[in-house]
């Protein structure tokens, strides 16, 4: 006992120095651009990033983070086509990858030809080749821990024999054609990774880059931060910086007070209440962005295949019953953002959509009542809807947790006992609504966001009927609202294997009206984008909807 | 003592595995570690995952199979980030630990201190003073203080005074580009800080009861009827026998922190057992869950053990059977 005694001032005194030598190791839209492109060289950037990418692999089953894809995989990987912005629309644009626009010929195969840039190279000065396609194309189609092989599935065949020009040849139409050997898997390098596991060798960061930035050894500090350093062979504008940090901060409170104290100058904070009230309290001394333009849909979702949202007079009542105007404007106001969206289309998809199909839904009681009564409900003495005896009662899903969600369904329940229904809040964990409650159609109506993963509409994927999840499938289809059209079946199905754009996005727009028509469901908002930046920076800082603000950060530099 | 030891451990073990069981049955019936991919638009990509994770076999089929590599040293693999389970704990562990040394040493100085004072100077000015900062204390949730503990110490002097940075730093535990002493003194003063204030308030209670109880006792009297030092019965007597039961306090509060201090790891952005666990468990990472339940487990066994033979230390009667 005496011994153990005497012992623990020592064990403390060691303990404590163990400790102190762990210490010495280590809408009011403003302007989308700061400064010119003249930046100045050097220095460190310190950004405060609000999620930590769950692994490296970006084709891997761990992946899917988006934050991962814009600070890491956007940078160091190549990519076929980028998403840039051309007047006030977005689209695709051949990236310094390749030479020009990809040769596209439609028949009687799909075939796309790329030309590579003979100055594209890796990091390690080994060129950019045709196999370097090929590779991916196979551990995409063929791999078995695979995110998501949409598209590569429909290659016949990679022919790689001329190292400058891959050609891809499809056993099927893909109409996103140019979200493969780009989008949100970029290209690996072939000649490092073939015939190594390739989740082994990327899971936790890589050193190679095909990008303007690359991580040196050790730059990803698992929880704590990710660390960037130029490409010293990249062909392209080699960034001005001397590092870019990625601090991992999730708490959105401490990520303001961060930005404020300066300990990072880049924040990009989720549009949750919090952040917004940040922004109306004022960030004094910043460079602020906010936009609605972004790939980004939060709408009402109703289950269409279940009492009582399977009777379309109910879903069109209760488009009529919300005012989704008074929503957007008490959500987003103070960003500038006060307009409720009127298609089931993302607003950067503005080309592909009929941004008037939902304006006929506002707020009316009395379509409210001609609705209700043609489907046989009638108001009872407490003023709500019953039919054959029984109160119109329906349950609102929800993830938990998000305050912004829960804000909403607060006013969504007051407008709408307002206008004589019963809406109960019943949220569950992301992963539970996400992965069991709506693929198996547990719900009435559910509020949650779809967000767009390329440039391109992926309605099919939502709204075809062939999508409806049940058991035969095992309830992988992703059409959660068993949304059961046939014309919408029909166009959109159209719409994901047209390879002519101008017919895709006729067909796109003409769906729009019918989906409204139908009301399959009711759009709330675009999720509008925030960005933050200290007015220490330089360059063309601005929001990417798809790539994130992060994409062109080799043209950004700090002022002394 | 050695057998005791060993038998008080040998017990551990059916503690551990029946805990680490129910947890793993848990998070299997509660979270999908597939959830994420229904972002993903390819309709297989589920079943493909489910298929390599081995989720269509029986829960106990699962676990056996995990018990297995375990015990052999696998400790396995993360679903949710492909990462090996052992290193992201001892990281995380190593994080937490740094946090409790340093808060536990703070809090026990402070609450023995604020304790004693209290029992001796019973019903004085000080003693009420530091009766109502240990309820204000005992109210202040953590992430409320510490996120004013960053206003009023850190972000708001920094405006004040117009100062380049903040006089404390509250993102992890070191500066980009900087490292030493002094940087990483100044990133663990706010969430020390902001971990200590409820356990002080707490001890020091305890500390104050226990020295009063000790106080009253016969051989304090007969101590300062010999004629002995009032600090001299205060420190030689009351003290040691006052630690007993704040001993058993923090020894089993020093065992639970290590689980993680989910509220100020996430305010600070420091990745430790806390934040591990959450991540953890919102993907459902059961493999990841389960040794941190067996980690965890095994700290509050060892601390409580620890308590146990404290008592001897601290009271020569006690034996061991």
């Amino acid at each position: 006992m005496r011994h153990v005694r005497r012992s623990s001032p020592l064990l403390v005194v060691l303990l404590a120095l163990s400790l102190v030598a762990a210490a010495c190791g280590g809408g009011g839209k403003k302007s989308s651009t700061s400064g010119s492109s003249n930046a100045p060289n050097g220095g460190t950037l310190v950004v405060g990033a609000e999620q930590e990418p769950d692994c490296m692999d970006w084709i891997g089953s761990c992946s899917g983070s988006s934050w991962g894809y814009w600070i890491a995989n956007v940078e160091t990987t190549p990519h076929a086509y980028n998403v840039v912005k051309k007047g006030s629309s977005w689209g695709y644009e051949p990236s310094n990858l390749i030479t020009g626009e990809a040769d596209l010929k439609t028949s009687p195969q799909q075939v796309v030809t790329y030309h590579i840039n003979p100055q594209a190279k890796w990091s390690d000065g080994q060129p950019i080749t045709a196999h370097d396609f090929k590779y991916m194309w196979d551990q995409i189609a063929n791999g078995s821990d695979i995110y998501d092989a949409t598209g590569y599935k429909n290659i016949q065949s990679v022919d790689d024999s001329n190292a400058s020009a891959p050609v891809v040849t499809f056993k099927t139409p893909y109409a996103d054609w140019k979200s493969l050997f780009g989008g949100q898997y970029g290209i690996m390098p072939s000649h490092l990774l073939e015939g190594k596991d390739r989740d082994a060798e990327t899971a936790n960061g890589y050193t190679w880059s095909g990008g303007p930035w690359m991580m040196p050894p050790g730059g990803w500090q698992k929880g704590s931060q990710l660390t960037l350093v130029p490409n010293p062979n990249y062909w392209g504008t080699k960034p001005k910086l001397d590092k870019i940090v990625y601090k991992f901060i999730t708490d959105t409170s401490a990520e303001f007070q961060a930005f404020k104290a300066n300990q990072t100058m880049v924040i990009y904070p989720q549009p949750q209440p919090d952040a917004v009230d940040q922004i109306k309290a004022g960030v004094p001394g910043v460079n602020q962005y906010f936009t609605d333009q972004t790939g980004n849909l939060e709408a009402l979702w109703f289950n269409n295949g279940k009492a009582p949202f399977d009777d379309v007079k109910v879903r069109q009542a209760w488009g009529y019953a919300v005012d989704r105007a008074a929503v957007v404007n008490r959500l987003f106001g103070p960003l500038g953002v006060k307009t409720p969206m009127n298609t089931i289309n993302p607003t950067i998809l503005k080309d592909y959509a009929d941004p008037t199909a939902w304006a006929k839904y506002t707020l009316d009681v009395n379509k409210v009542s001609q609705l209700m009564t043609s489907a046989g409900w009638a108001k009872g003495a407490d003023g709500i809807w019953a039919k054959n005896g029984q109160k119109f009662t329906a349950e609102i899903r929800s993830t938990t947790g998000n305050k912004r969600r829960e804000l909403t369904e607060q006013i969504l329940q007051q407008q709408l006992q307002a206008a004589g229904f019963q809406l109960t809040i019943n949220n569950a964990k992301a992963g539970d609504l996400f992965g069991s409650i709506l693929p198996k159609g547990d719900y009435q109506v559910a509020l949650y966001a779809q967000v767009l993963t390329s440039f391109s509409p992926t309605n099919c994927a939502i709204m075809c009927a062939s999508n409806i999840p049940n058991a035969g499938n095992k309830f992988s289809g992703q059409n959660w609202g068993r949304i059961n059209v046939p014309q919408l079946t029909d166009l959109y199905t159209k719409v994901d294997t047209e390879l002519d754009e101008a017919a895709r996005m006729a067909d796109n727009k003409k769906a729009d009206p019918i989906a409204a028509d139908n009301d399959v469901a009711l759009p709330i908002d675009p999720l509008p984008n925030i960005l933050l930046w200290s007015k220490k920076i330089a360059g063309p800082v601005g929001d990417n909807p798809i790539m994130g603000p992060f994409w062109n950060s080799n043209l950004w530099g700090l002022n002394k | 003592m050695p057998s005791y030891v060993a038998r008080r451990l040998a017990y551990s073990i059916p503690v551990l595995l029946i805990a680490s069981f129910l947890l793993f049955a848990f998070v299997r019936a509660t979270f999908d570690p597939t959830a994420r991919l229904r972002a993903s638009r390819d309709p297989h990509a589920i079943q493909r995952e489910r298929a390599r994770l081995g989720l269509d076999k029986p829960i106990v089929v699962q676990y056996k199979d995990w018990l297995v590599k375990f015990t052999h040293g696998d400790w396995g693999q993360s679903s949710r980030t492909h990462d090996r389970v052992a290193p992201m704990v001892r990281g995380a562990l190593w994080n937490t630990i740094q946090l409790i040394f340093w808060g536990i040493l703070v809090s026990a100085v402070v609450a023995i201190a604020i304790g004693i004072y209290s029992a001796v100077r019973q019903y004085s000015l000080g003693d009420y003073a530091f009766t109502s900062l240990s309820f204000i204390g005992l109210a202040m949730p953590p992430f409320w203080f510490g996120l004013i503990a960053i206003q009023f110490l850190a972000a708001g002097p920094r405006n004040w005074f117009h100062l380049t940075n903040p006089p404390f730093f509250f993102v992890g535990l070191h500066s980009v580009d900087a490292s030493g002493v002094v940087d990483y003194a100044r990133h663990l003063v706010l969430p020390v800080l902001t971990l200590t204030v409820q356990i002080i308030a707490s001890w020091s209670r305890y500390e104050r009861a226990s020295m009063l109880d000790a106080m009253s006792g016969d051989y304090v009297r007969a101590a300062r009827a010999k004629g002995l030092s009032s600090w001299g019965v205060i420190f030689k007597h009351a003290f040691r026998n006052a630690l007993i039961p704040l001993v058993t306090v923090m020894a089993l509060d020093i065992g639970l922190l290590f689980g993680g201090l989910v509220i100020t790891e996430q305010i600070f952005s420091i990745p430790g057992m806390g934040k591990l666990f959450i991540d953890s468990l919102i993907q459902g990472d059961a493999n990841v869950l389960v040794v941190w339940t067996v980690v965890t487990a095994a700290f509050v066994i060892g601390f409580n053990l620890l308590a146990d033979v404290a008592y001897g230390a601290l009271d020569p009667r006690i034996r061991y059977a």
